[in-house]
C-alpha cells in the first residue's frame, strides 16, 4: 500500500514536470526570432586605418574562412541585435549608407532587404530559410579590392 | 373414419368431450365397426399404460424438495462484484496517467521538431526577389550552415564611398 502511495506521487511529479516542460517548449516554439546584423570589412591588409573598428569575433571569422573570399581579414564596422516577432519586421542601420530591413515570415523564413541611403525601394531583396545558428551574408566588392559584407546570423 | 374422428375418439376416451359430442361419439361407436376397433384397441393401450405406470414418491417434503432447488439456483447465480469507492486522488490519477503519456509524446516531438532543425527550411530552394540589374549569385554551405549572396553593387554605389578606409562606414 506505502509502496502504491509512493508510485502514484511519482507518476504525478512526473506529469507535472511533463506538461511544464510541454508548455515551456511550446513557449519556446513561438516564432520569434533573434538576429545578429553585422557590418564587415573584407580585407587583406592587417590593420583598420579605422581604430573604431575591430577584428570580427573568431567564430565569424572561422565562418567567413569557410567561404569562397579571397580576404584574409575582416574588420566589424557595426553590430545590431535584433528581436524579429513572428510576421514583423525590423531595420538595422548599420551606417549612414546601409540598412538592411529583415521580415520575420514564419519563424523559419525570413525577407531580407538591402536599402539604400535615403531611399526606400530596396537595391536587392530575398526570401529565403533562416534556420537557427545559420548566417546569410551579402557581400559585394568596394575600392582597392576590399568588400563589404553584411552578416545576419540567426541566434540559437 | 377420418382423422378428425379419430381425435374425437380418444378425447372421449380421456373424457374431455362436452355431454352432447360424447353422445355422438358413442353413437358412432355403436354403428361404425371400424370406430368399435379403434375404440377398444385406444382402451386397451390406455390400460397397458396405467398399469405399467411407476409411482414415483417423494423421499422428502413437496417444500424441502423445491426449496432444495431454489437454493441450487441461488448458488450456481454469478457473484456480483463488490462495488468499491475510488479515491478522488486515484480518480485523477487515472485521468492524469494517458495525459502525462501524450505530454509526454508531445514533449518528445516538439524536442526532435527542434533538433532535427524541421522547423526551418535550411535546405528549401530559396525564392529570389531580385530586383532589376542586381544579378549576383549566391553561395550555399550546407555543412557551415552559410549562405553567401554576392551581389554586384560597385563601390561606388550607395553602400560605398571614396576611398577604402571609408568606404562602408
Amino acid at each position: 500500500m506505502r509502496l502504491k502511495i509512493v508510485f502514484t506521487h511519482l507518476a504525478a511529479w512526473i506529469v507535472a514536470a511533463l506538461l511544464l516542460a510541454t508548455t515551456v517548449a511550446a513557449r519556446a516554439e513561438t516564432g520569434d526570432m533573434k538576429l545578429e546584423a553585422q557590418l564587415i570589412w573584407a580585407t587583406n591588409d592587417k590593420q583598420d586605418p579605422n581604430p573604431k573598428h575591430k577584428p570580427v569575433a573568431p567564430e565569424i571569422q572561422e565562418k567567413l574562412n569557410q567561404l569562397p573570399l579571397k580576404w584574409a581579414n575582416y574588420f566589424e564596422v557595426n553590430k545590431l541585435d535584433l528581436d524579429i516577432p513572428k510576421g514583423e519586421s525590423r531595420k538595422a542601420k548599420l551606417s549612414d549608407k546601409c540598412e538592411v530591413e529583415i521580415k520575420n515570415l514564419d519563424g523559419t523564413k525570413v525577407e531580407v532587404a538591402l536599402l539604400g541611403s535615403g531611399k526606400n525601394d530596396p537595391l536587392w531583396k530575398r526570401t529565403q530559410g533562416l534556420p537557427k545558428g545559420e548566417i546569410l551574408v551579402l557581400g559585394g566588392n568596394a575600392p582597392n579590392s576590399t568588400a563589404w559584407l553584411v552578416a545576419l546570423k540567426r541566434g540559437k | 373414419m377420418n382423422e378428425e374422428q379419430q381425435l374425437k375418439l380418444q378425447a372421449f376416451l380421456d373424457g374431455e368431450l362436452p355431454e352432447a359430442e360424447a353422445r355422438d361419439v358413442i353413437a358412432v361407436i355403436a354403428r361404425d365397426e371400424e370406430a368399435k376397433a379403434l375404440h377398444a384397441e385406444l382402451k386397451n393401450t390406455r390400460k397397458a399404460l396405467k398399469s405399467s405406470d411407476v409411482k414415483l414418491q417423494l423421499p422428502e417434503s413437496r417444500e424441502f424438495f423445491w426449496s432444495k432447488i431454489e437454493r441450487e439456483i441461488q448458488r450456481l447465480e454469478p457473484v456480483k462484484p463488490a462495488v468499491t469507492t475510488v479515491s478522488l486522488f486515484e480518480r485523477l490519477r487515472r485521468l492524469l496517467m494517458p495525459l502525462g503519456a501524450m505530454a509526454a509524446l508531445v514533449l518528445v516531438g516538439l524536442l526532435t521538431y527542434n533538433q532535427l532543425g524541421l522547423g526551418g527550411l535550411p535546405h528549401s530552394p530559396e525564392t529570389d526577389l531580385a530586383l532589376a540589374g542586381t544579378d549576383g549569385f549566391t553561395y550555399r554551405d550546407y555543412s557551415a550552415g552559410m549562405t553567401l549572396v554576392w551581389l554586384p553593387f560597385p563601390a561606388e554605389n550607395d553602400l560605398a564611398q571614396d576611398g577604402a578606409t571609408t568606404t562602408i562606414q
